[in-house]
């Protein structure tokens, strides 16, 4: 291209303040178990409705790949188009395993994300190795994602084809009652933050923020950026590929569309650019926001879908960083009104 | 053999009409138009309305053309005027992320106003052969019409003062400007041609298969994956790599059989890709 490159891709999307890092455990521990406790109450108010209750779990499945979506691009800049299909790996890799191969239901869980997070690995490492920019590794993801529905189309057999297929495992447990799946979807969630709370913590967060700074910067202070890479597209692809295959189980049903393209990746993307990319809490604020959003404008159909377009282009306009580096500058400049200096 | 070769430079040839529109706006403004397709698909529905008016084929296309380089003046007006003034990467993210939300609120309308409109112009009569292989008439028509447009391009390009001065913004903007030319300019005629090149993809297109209101993605979708094979801003490139892809999906799609084809396609531009990250054309920078 003719402009000069930078490589600090994305940085004006994803937001600058990083108060956590600093913070005692307890610090991090206390909003998530907030977090936890104010969403254990939905099933209160909306368990005696099946259909609330599936749309409920959905978005707590979309809630966890939200959180895996923003360790890849949130907190190390690559654009993994592949959300859904690592999803994917996960869900119909389990539900293959357990049904076809009849390998109990942890095995084949267990298994099938080993297999999203060993391909989420080697696409990362792929594309650091051969230095591919954010769009490059982008469009290889993507072409991932459009052979991975090839694939599912293709191999109908196994998956249905573009009906789908109902996953027998588990059919009679608690599985597949009402509430049960919300709080098994909801401790993922749960854990998902911890182990993306404490990374950050970490030297490893140490390093992934250096690398997305300033990726030559961090470079020439030691760090390792393709290893660090690698780590990061490896930890979110195995929580994609746990969610993944845990929702099929809870769901029963897979089809193309449960992990297609237009139904997650995009959808992720508009959750943690509202929420906040590369922030702790943004994808669970993004992905409550819009699991309501959705369910208010259900009746519109195809309308739906230009009210998400007008959406994406006002958000990344006006807000680019998302709603809680927003609040978070707004808090500051309030409290510098009221309180004047710290 | 031949068939199968005759076949996939037919399928090449659309592929590559399909990715040169895209590539001169991504190589020359660093702009990723996700809503390409869209600008294809809404084309193809002015020609269908058009003609389910009474208007006879000819100026039917012209209308469509026309409303093809209009959307692309819009754009250029509107949505990327944010765009352009970031930078490199950060410039292709906002471009993406912007004309994908454009190609929701077009798909969305569409999809809800004219869920059953299609644009499928046949051309009737029978097979012709060409080296003994009976070809369909409408492929025919689609690749002249590619193969002259390609051949308009590269004159425009290669010997015209304008197609020279977008070329030199292609490669070294700064340069550009410092002999007086208004890279903004350029973008903006970029855009226009883009737009009509998109309209032309649906026509073509329609020739050998409808182009309903669903089509946008898949064609975003081929055209970008082309492009990148291609090379950033090479109209010769996309065309090379579209040829190449066409015949390997179509050698594939007979000796393998259908979806495997697809994969080794895909397989095809994702090795391209990593080998030659400037694309088949490229000079590495």
């Amino acid at each position: 291209m003719s402009h000069s490159p930078t490589r600090r891709a994305g940085t004006f999307l994803i937001g600058g303040t990083e108060a956590h890092t600093s913070r005692s455990l307890p610090a991090l521990l206390l909003p998530i178990t907030a977090v936890g406790a104010a969403l254990a109450l939905v099933p209160l108010w909306l368990g005696d409705s099946r259909v609330l209750m599936g749309v409920a779990v959905l978005g707590l499945a979309f809630a966890c790949y939200a959180i895996g979506f923003n360790l890849i691009f949130g907190s190390t800049g690559q654009l993994f188009l592949c959300v859904g299909a690592l999803a994917g790996v996960g869900g119909y890799g389990a539900a293959i395993l357990a049904d076809t191969v009849g390998l109990p239901i942890l095995v084949s869980i267990l298994v099938a994300t080993l297999a999203a997070t060993l391909i989420g690995g080697l696409l990362s490492y792929v594309a650091v190795k051969r230095s591919l920019g954010v769009i490059f590794a982008g469009i290889v993801t993507l072409i991932f994602t459009l052979s991975f529905d090839a694939l599912l189309l293709g191999l109908s057999n196994l998956t249905g084809g573009d009906t789908g297929r109902s996953i027998k495992t588990g059919a009679e447990t608690f599985l597949r009652d009402q509430i049960p799946p919300y709080y098994l979807m909801l401790a993922l969630v749960l854990v998902f933050l911890l182990v993306h709370g404490l990374l950050r913590r970490s030297h490893i967060g140490w390093a992934f923020r250096a690398l997305r700074d300033d990726e030559i910067a961090a470079e020439l202070a030691g760090v390792d950026v393709a290893r660090y890479r690698v780590y990061g597209a490896l930890i979110g692809a195995a929580m994609l590929g746990l969610a993944g295959s845990t929702y099929a189980f809870t769901e029963g049903r897979l089809s193309p569309t449960t992990f297609g393209f237009g139904q997650v990746d995009v959808v992720v993307l508009v959750m943690l650019a509202f929420g906040g990319i590369g922030t702790l809490f943004g994808p669970i604020v993004g992905a409550v926001t819009f699991t309501i959003v959705d369910e208010i404008l259900i009746d519109f159909g195809q309308l739906r879908q230009v009210a998400y377009g007008i959406l994406i282009i006002v958000l990344f306009l006006r807000m680019p960083r998302g709603l809680i580096p927003a609040m978070d500058s707004l808090w500051r400049r309030v409290r510098g009104l009221v309180g004047g200096r710290e | 053999m031949m068939a199968n070769i005759l076949d996939g430079i037919v399928l090449g040839l659309q592929f590559g009409l399909l990715a040169a529109g895209l590539t001169l706006v991504y190589g020359l403004g660093g702009v990723l138009n996700l809503g390409y397709g869209q600008i294809a698909v809404t084309s193809a529905m002015v020609v269908a309305f058009a003609m389910d008016a009474g208007m006879p084929v000819l100026p039917a296309i012209g209308l469509g053309l026309l409303a093809g380089g209009l959307l692309g003046l819009f754009l250029d007006l509107t949505i990327l005027r944010p765009v352009y003034r970031l930078r490199g990467e950060a410039r292709v993210l906002l471009s993406l992320l912007l004309t994908l939300g454009v190609s929701f609120i077009v798909d969305g309308f569409l999809n809800w106003r004219y869920p059953l409109e299609a644009l499928s112009l046949r051309i009737g009569g029978g097979a012709v052969e060409i080296l003994g292989v009976p070809m369909r008439r409408g492929s025919l028509v689609a690749s002249a019409i590619t193969l002259v447009t390609f051949a308009g391009l590269f004159v425009f390009f290669r010997y015209t003062s304008l197609g020279r001065a977008i070329r030199s913004v292609i490669q070294n903007e700064e340069g550009a400007r410092l002999i007086g030319i208004d890279p903004k300019k350029m973008l903006r005629l970029i855009l226009i041609l883009s737009g009509v090149l998109a309209a032309l993809v649906a026509v073509t297109r329609s020739m050998v298969a409808p182009v309903d209101t669903k089509s946008g993605l898949s064609i975003t979708v081929f055209a970008l994956i082309v492009t990148v094979v291609g090379g950033l801003g090479d109209v010769g490139g996309a065309l090379l790599a579209g040829i190449i892809l066409g015949i390997i999906n179509v050698v594939a799609a007979d000796f393998i059989g259908s979806y495997i084809s697809l994969i080794i396609l895909l397989g095809a531009a994702a090795v391209t890709l990593l080998i030659r990250p400037a694309g088949l054309l490229g000079v590495k920078e």
